[in-house]
């Protein structure tokens, strides 16, 4: 069942329009993520759905009911706030017990459900603290705690751990995906960061300027980018502009200095048309001396201008002969070594990986 | 031309420090006759005079024991708590509408809300007495405390909607999307909060009242009246030594309301 469905959901701001027309539903049990850059629209959706705003024309139904008109505190939605939206002047148990108590549960009850909650995000020492005295990760899995303990139809999380550190974030995307695992909670998790959508959703959907660029599974987004605006943002890419050759199952385009380039089939073009050709850095291969590169159908030769080493992973910088920089990614291994400035590299890489992309707008689905 | 050179620095230091002291000068000036009455007040019964001659409580216990002043002095207090709690039920829900509230207007309904602070107390006082006149309530308590909210209220307005803007209205909206509705989010979330600003806003409306003179001077009746109205006019046929102490008394009173407001800020 769809717990949230959006149906051509509108909202402006006098001439500023914050969502276009959106369509949108977040099945029960999914982890579903609202991806874009800052201004694209991501928190006015929230507030929509949790009623803090009104739509300008469109309909909202959650748990099967249409909520359009009801008021946020009736809508039975959880909200997990990015500065915690913890009640200073009350200790974590009774902050726990808010939404309890304003369900005028039995006080039996009530310490029964926090206590659980407590241990469930493994924090049962903490009842009687106040929240300032704990720390940001540590007030974040309260107010986490605190929409579970009522088991609303869905969590909402705007930008959720964008006030924690790089280390403490890994460990609460972790802890979060775990908490959705163990307990089923249909959530909708606002995040500009990338790296997070991909690590923690079933399903990513890309806003761009108020409207729904592209959504489906993490690496769908990732390897199947349907726009020039999804490539970039998500992960790093080469992007070269590009004449077309021939569509197909398999396409041909041509770089401006004729080097031909094969690609996955880029049947919204037609031969003559100026596109962009799209390869992720980890598909292009360097090849090294002696080793057999039969199984790439795209090759390349250029010069060597550096190599990165960032952790994990190896960058190498290589410049065609027209001046078109590709970027090849390697996994660190002590045998593998950086080039030598200057030397001279050959690249390969599938015709699989290379996808054609309109300069702008982007392919239907 | 040949002036020594000065750093400029130092010429600067200097006249600052000549302009501080001038100015500490002006207050003393300005403050110290607010201060003898202090040791006055601790002269004997039939002069005022300073420095005192001899060292008693004598116009203390007329104060206290002896004097009709004691019967103005708890109707100063009555009416003082009466405006104050006035002016904080109607003030406090003023202030969270003018904070959070967005209707049309809002701007001009503020500057109404707050207009009594900008119209002299003279006239807020002469319109008092010709509105209660008229619903014949003058000279009653009730109308005191009446006319000291009207004089209060919009300071309560100012220092809730100051606390107002502390108060992280993300609270109110996580209340609210757990379920609670408006009422009880007021009065779980917000009033909690809101505490400190209301307790600091009472204090001042309370000594706002206990010290006002104008307003009470027109709405009262000569024989029960405030204590400055009853000060103001015992003033104008003889000076009774009392007053030093009375003086004394109303000084004390606000420097403990003071240090309550002060302690209270600390916490
Ligand atoms: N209260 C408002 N008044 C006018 N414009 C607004 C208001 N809130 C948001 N906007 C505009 O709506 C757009 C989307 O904002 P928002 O949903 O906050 O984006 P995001 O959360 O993705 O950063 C932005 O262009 C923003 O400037
Ligand atoms: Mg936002």
């Amino acid at each position: 069942m769809a717990m949230v469905r959006l149906e051509k959901a509108s909202k402006h701001y006098g001439d500023v329009v914050a969502l276009r027309e959106v369509d949108l539903s977040v099945m029960e049990g999914e982890f579903v993520t609202l991806l874009g850059p800052s201004g694209s629209g991501k928190t006015t959706m929230l507030n929509l759905i949790a009623g803090m705003l009104a739509p300008t024309s469109g309909s909202i139904h959650i748990a099967g009911k249409d909520m359009t008109q009801v008021p946020p505190n009736k809508r039975g939605l959880g909200m997990v706030f990015q500065n915690y939206a913890l009640m200073p002047h009350m200790t974590i148990f009774e902050n726990i017990a808010f939404p309890l108590r304003v369900r005028k549960m039995a006080n039996d009850e009530i310490k029964k459900k926090v206590a659980a909650v407590l241990e469930l995000v493994h924090l049962p020492h903490v009842a009687g603290r106040k929240p300032r005295e704990l720390s940001g990760g540590q007030q974040q899995r309260i107010s986490l705690a605190r929409c579970i303990v009522y088991s609303p139809s869905i969590i909402l999380m705007d930008e959720p751990l964008g006030a924690l550190d790089k280390k403490l974030r890994e460990q609460m995307q972790l802890e979060l995906k775990r908490l959705h695992t163990e307990l089923k909670i249909t959530m909708l998790y606002v995040t500009h960061d990338q790296e997070e959508a991909l690590t923690m959703s079933d399903r990513i959907v890309l806003l761009n300027d108020g409207q729904i660029e592209q959504m489906g599974p993490p690496d769908e987004l990732y390897f199947k980018p349907r726009s020039v605006f999804a490539a970039d943002f998500l992960g790093d890419s080469n992007m070269w502009d590009v004449r077309v050759e021939s569509t197909g199952a398999q396409a041909t385009a041509m770089l401006p200095s004729g080097h031909k380039v094969l690609a996955g089939s880029g049947n919204f073009a037609k031969a003559g048309d100026k596109v962009k050709a799209m390869i992720r850095p980890e598909n292009i291969t360097v090849v090294r001396e002696g080793e057999d590169a039969g199984r790439f159908d795209n090759h390349a030769e250029g010069t060597a201008i550096d190599s990165i080493i960032l952790g994990g992973v190896i960058k190498h910088y290589v410049k065609l002969k027209d001046d078109v920089t590709i970027t090849a990614q390697e996994l660190t291994r002590s045998g593998r070594r950086a080039l030598t400035p200057g030397q001279m590299v050959r690249l390969a890489w599938r015709s699989d990986d290379t996808l054609l992309l309109p300069l702008s707008g982007k392919i239907a689905a | 031309m040949a002036a020594p050179e000065q750093p400029v620095g130092a010429r600067f230091a200097r006249s600052a420090m000549l302009l501080s002291a001038t100015a500490w000068f002006g207050y003393l000036f300005l403050l110290l006759p607010s201060f003898v009455v202090i040791p006055m007040s601790f002269g004997n019964a039939f002069e005022m005079v300073f420095p005192p001659r001899s060292l008693s409580t004598a116009l203390f216990h007329k104060f206290f024991f002896e004097s009709n002043w004691m019967s103005a002095t708890w109707m100063s207090f009555r009416v003082a708590v009466g405006a104050t709690a006035l002016a904080i039920v109607l003030g406090v829900p003023a202030a969270y509408s003018l904070a959070r509230g967005n209707y049309p207007g809002k701007k001009y309904v503020t500057m109404l809300l707050l207009s009594p602070i900008l119209v002299p107390i003279i006239v807020i006082a002469l319109g008092l007495y010709f509105h209660f006149a008229s619903l014949g309530i003058t000279g009653s308590e009730l109308a005191l405390i009446f006319g000291h909210a009207v004089y209060t209220t919009p300071f309560v307005i100012v220092t809730s909607m100051a606390g107002l803007r502390h108060v992280d209205q993300n609270l109110e909206t996580a209340a609210t999307i757990m379920g609670a509705g408006p009422l009880y989010t007021f009065f779980r979330v917000t009033l909690p909060l809101l505490k400190p600003a209301i307790f600091a806003g009472g204090l001042f409306a309370f000594l706002m009242s206990f010290d006002e003179v104008v307003i009470a001077y027109f709405i009262s009746k000569a024989g029960s009246t405030t204590l400055p109205v009853k000060m103001f006019s015992s003033i104008q046929w003889e000076i009774s030594p009392v007053l030093a102490a009375v003086s004394t008394f109303l000084t004390v009173i606000s420097l403990i309301v003071c240090l309550i407001g002060a302690f209270m800020q600390k916490k």
